[in-house]
């Protein structure tokens, strides 16, 4: 029954998220090029940005989510925005894409979306709203969804190495998805232009905190990752989301 | 029609062995004020949760449980969600949204109201409860008491017909438990719904009540007035009856069948008895002899204050406990007693004056016990301050909680977790302990065992400085008392004396008997005196 | 100083910031965007005081310095040489100018967003995607709910830890973040397990009963009809003169104006008036008080 569910519900969003990706990007794409001068490369990614994560949203209002789904994703979001707040005093160490990470494999790939998008809109929301908000939001995201979607709950309890894995994933994962993005998102808010080299030297200069960032993350997991997993698996049992 | 009705109903959880409640049957009638009382662990939560099926743990039930006369499981869910209320422990877990206004108005929503209707329900809500200018404060400004009243309007604004109230002021002061209840006082009075209470304050809430409930063992022992509860218990000799209020526990004893449950009507008692009558002893003598002359802690004339700018919180304040000694600061809050608490443990430097302190290793016990624990077992906790064996043998003795070491420190009950944070700070063996309000939310079974352990402390010579509000626990237990007022000790006593000296800040047995006797500070030491001057 | 364009409706709000910043990330027409910059700084230090204006000096300029002379070694377009780097691309007036127009419209969506970030309080956000997405806006005000709870909590367990010796603030720097990690530990567990009874609250109270709806502090008035209906004319006129071309300028290869006209003034005009909108509201608040003769 649950299986069947999570089938239909995946197809559900693919088929929303085919309609974005074949009708409504290209279209904005063609739209973008033909009447946006100057602007175009950043206003074309900002909204395939909106497009890809409207679906997540979407689904997940539709599932009319029970109430203890919703808490421990807030509550997760919670962590997250505190742990960014507690190591404030150290710039790019932060625990956001460890816990992130964590939530997709215990929450599986579309709760771990909506942590990492949640947990870039409120700390935005706390330490100020800026152009990049959408960036960091599908950003975090997307590495909460990839999490999801490769470790696989069954697989943790099988192998003790998967948490190796599981910090290479979150260095790997920081320092190719989210500084890639990040810097993208500075490359064309400054320039407006869209040319490999500016982006090679975008991220070369935002290499040192990258860096900085991809560590933080690899620590955080290292350290937290089995306890964390740990504990949400024994609150999910008490909740009664595993029976 | 009754409200509920339970016939031959039995529960038994899906690993238990033994079933947690056993063959219970009782009606609750509209309107009425009901307090269930019992141990932690009695099944009081099981037995409340029930009535509440969203609330209620799985496993297996027996015999009938009926709502208005149907079967509570057939009470589709808008009706259940807004006919029953329930209020939990904690104030600050219950509170969903962040703001004032969103959590009043989460039920309502949840029902599915239009925004005007809401507003007025939210509206005449804030008003009956006189939290109309909170309303658009965050969650985070309010005081624990005030946030348990929040709680309890947010279901107040659906319109329940029954309130359930578990344990609801044992996370808050007494200023703030007084208002509380008076609140719950004043919405079945006024309101007329039906209440039923779990509550370890019975001095106030008894009188308060229709009927009681006593569950033990998962059983429900008795069912009666407050007063014939009263009788009941102590015809069975039953250990509940030492958790009834003063009045009922002296007056039972001097007069054959005299319950009073307010201190008024134990002191009228009281002086009936003794009218005419000569006191031929009107004080008990008691030796207040220090276990030691040597000085632990001692202060002298410190100052201390947060900011440059602000004001002393701690000012010119001097006093000394005695090695071996247990001490006890009280006060209102907001005096200092737990800043003072904080000095004494090194958290803060005071700005003028000076602290000494004879002994070393100082610990304090948090009030939130959750701080401490770290491990998923209580053992591997206590493994995680001291690896040796032979120690945590000791102190899991010494706290009784060698039956409890596999569990999940989670898993454990309130007063349970107390103690094995206890366990944890003994570990660290200190030469002197710091407590701050260590009975909050403990039934007094918990309170009498926590006293033993640290009278046991105290007689190998540790020194104990305890910040509390728990007058009786104090009176009853503590060597020395201090009474902090605006930064500063206004009062210092034996207790037996501190007490009998003051007139409003003192026990309920002083407050009754004081105008007959001249240091009857508590229920003991009241019949003792009744039982010199009997004759 | 009490800001009045807090006070209107959400929708005002964002329908305002909304426009005003994408506006500011469009128009690289000097002008216009010395008119949305002044209007964003004067707002902002309406908003936040003198310290606002300090904070974009200090950050902002150094930045606009750093992209203006960033910007001509990678882009050579532009008629006007001024010399030539020595891989033997021009180094171009142009490139410059545009370097510090890519600048100045970064600093002056910043800047918006500031303004933004004091107006559109959690309530707001509340309101405007509480009926479209209800479940995330409740995980949103739940998180609001938990941020600040768990940095008390982070404080309690910090100092019961103290208590017992380990202290963050002491120690190598090992053991420093040994304490640091245990904390934060104890503070997830802490946090999940006390979230089960927030969850039997929310359900104790109803959630997940079908047709919830959104409750709001909100009430559109006939005030904030009326901003609207302004609003909407001057985006609509703003607009229409960025899609006929009037706002746009051409940097390379060689920058060019398009020229003055009657319409194109009237498009300056109302730009004028969108950006300077919160300022003039916030005027006439100012005389309808000193009219009513209150403050007597």
């Amino acid at each position: 029954m649950g299986k069947e569910q999570g089938v239909k519900r995946l197809s559900k969003r693919t088929l929303v998220e085919a309609f974005f990706i074949l009708l409504i990007i290209p279209l904005t794409i063609f739209w973008g090029l033909t009447v946006l001068d100057d602007r175009k490369y950043y206003f074309i990614s900002m909204l395939i940005i909106f497009y890809t994560m409207l679906p997540f949203f979407m689904v997940f209002e539709g599932r009319k989510p029970k109430a203890r789904e919703l808490m421990v994703i807030a509550v997760l979001v919670a962590i997250a925005v505190a742990g960014r707040w507690a190591f404030f005093m150290l710039p790019q160490f932060k625990p956001v894409v460890a816990i992130v990470i964590i939530a997709g494999v215990c929450l599986g790939a579309e709760s771990g979306f909506l942590v990492g998008a949640m947990s870039g809109f409120v700390s935005n929301f706390l330490f100020g709203q800026g152009p990049w908000t959408p960036w960091q939001m599908f950003s975090f995201g997307i590495i909460g969804f990839l999490a999801g979607i490769l470790f696989k709950k069954g697989l943790l309890k099988k192998n003790g190495w998967i948490y190796l894995y599981l910090c290479v994933f979150g260095g790997l994962s920081t320092l190719l998805i989210y500084g890639p993005l990040m810097n993208t998102q500075s490359m064309l808010a400054a320039t407006g232009q869209f040319t490999l080299e500016l982006l090679i030297i975008y991220c070369l200069s935002g290499l040192p905190f990258d860096l900085i960032h991809a560590f933080a993350t690899v620590f955080f997991l290292l350290i937290l990752s089995k306890p964390m997993i740990e504990k949400i698996e024994r609150v999910k049992i008490k909740y009664g989301l595993i029976e | 029609m009754a409200l509920f009705e339970l016939k031959d109903f039995s529960f038994k959880y899906p690993f238990g062995e033994d079933y947690a409640l056993k063959r219970i049957n009782l009606t609750i009638e509209k309107g009425e004020f009901i307090t269930i009382c019992g141990d932690s662990g009695s099944g009081k939560t099981t037995l409340m949760r029930q009535l509440k099926p969203v609330l209620a743990p799985h496993g297996e039930k027996e015999g009938e449980l009926l709502y208005e006369e149907r079967d509570i499981n057939r009470l589709d869910l808008r009706e259940q969600a807004s006919k029953i209320g329930y209020v939990l422990q904690n104030p600050d877990n219950q509170i969903v949204t962040d703001k004032v206004w969103h959590e009043l108005a989460f039920g309502l929503e949840s029902l599915g109201y239009d925004a005007a209707e809401i507003r007025l329900k939210v509206g005449e809500m804030a008003s009956f409860f006189g939290i109309q200018h909170w309303f658009h404060k965050k969650v985070i400004e309010l005081s624990g008491g005030q946030k348990q009243l929040l709680n309890l309007a947010s279901i107040m604004a659906m319109q329940p017909e029954v309130i359930i109230l578990d344990e609801p002021t044992s996370q808050l002061d007494p200023v703030g438990a007084i208002n509380f209840l008076d609140t719950i006082k004043k919405i079945n009075r006024d309101l007329g719904i039906t209440i039923l209470i779990a509550e370890h304050r019975l001095e106030e809430i008894l009188p308060m009540s229709d009927r009681v409930f006593v569950i033990d063992g998962g059983k429900l022992l008795i069912d009666a007035t407050p007063t014939q509860a009263g009788r009941l218990l102590k015809e069975m000799n039953h250990p509940m009856f030492y958790a009834m209020p003063s009045s009922m526990q002296i007056v039972s004893h001097m007069v054959q069948d005299e319950y009073p449950l307010t201190i008024r009507e134990g002191r009228q008692s009281i002086e009936r008895y003794f009218k005419n009558k000569e006191i031929r002893v009107p004080r008990l003598e008691k030796s207040h002899k220090p276990a030691s002359d040597k000085k632990a802690i001692e202060f002298k004339h410190v100052y201390f204050k947060y900011e440059k700018e602000g004001p002393d919180i701690i000012s010119d304040l001097s006093f000394s406990v005695n090695e071996g000694e247990f001490y006890g600061l009280l006060g209102g809050n907001g005096t200092g007693k737990t800043t003072t608490l904080n000095l004494v443990g090194g958290m803060l430097k005071p700005h003028h004056g000076k602290i000494n302190l004879a002994k070393k290793r100082i610990v304090t016990l948090p009030q939130n016990p959750q701080a401490l624990f770290v491990k998923k077992t209580v053992l591997e906790d206590l493994r995680d301050i001291a690896k040796d064996k032979d120690a945590i043998d000791r102190v899991t003795k010494l706290t009784h909680m060698a039956y409890l070491l596999k569990a999940h420190p989670y898993d454990l009950s309130g007063g349970e977790q107390q103690r094995l944070a206890l366990a944890k700070i003994l570990l660290l063996e200190p030469q002197i302990l710091l407590l701050d309000e260590p009975t909050k939310g403990m039934d007094a079974y918990f309170k009498r065992q926590l006293a033993q352990i640290l009278r046991e402390l105290t007689s190998k010579g540790v020194t104990i400085l305890m910040v509390s509000h728990d007058i009786e626990f104090c009176a009853q237990y503590v060597d020395r008392c201090g009474m902090f007022f605006n930064g500063d000790l206004i009062s210092e006593a034996p207790s037996n004396i501190f007490f009998s000296r003051n007139s409003f800040y003192t026990t309920s047995s002083n407050r009754m008997s004081r105008f007959v006797f001249e240091n009857g500070v508590t229920i003991k030491d009241v019949i003792t005196l009744w039982e010199k001057n009997k004759a | 100083m009490v800001d009045c364009f807090e006070k209107y409706h959400p929708v005002v709000n964002f329908v305002y910031f909304f426009a005003v910043i994408i506006f500011a990330m469009f128009f690289l027409h000097p002008v216009y965007m010395a008119l949305s910059l002044s209007g964003a700084c004067i707002y902002s230090i309406m908003l936040n005081g003198k310290k606002a204006l300090k904070f974009n000096l200090v950050y902002m300029l150094p930045s606009m310095l750093v992209l203006a002379c960033v910007n001509p070694l990678f882009n050579h377009e532009g008629m006007t040489i001024l010399f030539y780097l020595k891989d033997g691309n021009p180094f171009t007036l142009e490139s410059i100018i545009y370097g510090i127009v890519s600048a100045t419209m970064i600093i002056n969506v910043i800047i918006w967003f500031s303004c933004h970030n004091q107006i559109m309080s959690s309530d707001k956000i509340m309101y405007l995607f509480g009926k479209v997405i209800p479940a995330s806006s409740l995980i949103f005000s739940m998180v609001l709910r938990f941020v600040p709870l768990y940095k008390a909590r982070i404080k309690t367990i910090s100092n019961a830890q103290k208590c017992i010796g380990n202290d963050v603030s002491q120690g190598n720097v090992l053991r420093r973040a040994r304490n640091g990690l245990k904390i934060l530990s104890i503070m997830v567990t802490w946090s999940l397990e006390s979230s089960i009874e927030t969850a039997d609250s929310m359900k104790a109270r109803g959630y997940g009963l079908k047709g919830r709806t959104a409750f709001s502090i909100y009430k559109m008035t006939l005030k904030d009809k009326v901003v609207i209906g302004l609003l909407a004319i001057l985006i609509a006129l703003v607009a229409m003169g960025a899609c006929s071309g009037l706002i746009y300028v051409n940097y390379f290869p060689r920058i060019q104006f398009t020229p003055v006209t009657v319409w194109s003034s009237f498009v300056f005009i109302s730009y004028f008036l969108l950006c300077y909108m919160p300022i003039f509201l916030n005027i006439y608040d100012e005389i309808m008080w000193r009219i009513s003769g209150q403050n007597v």
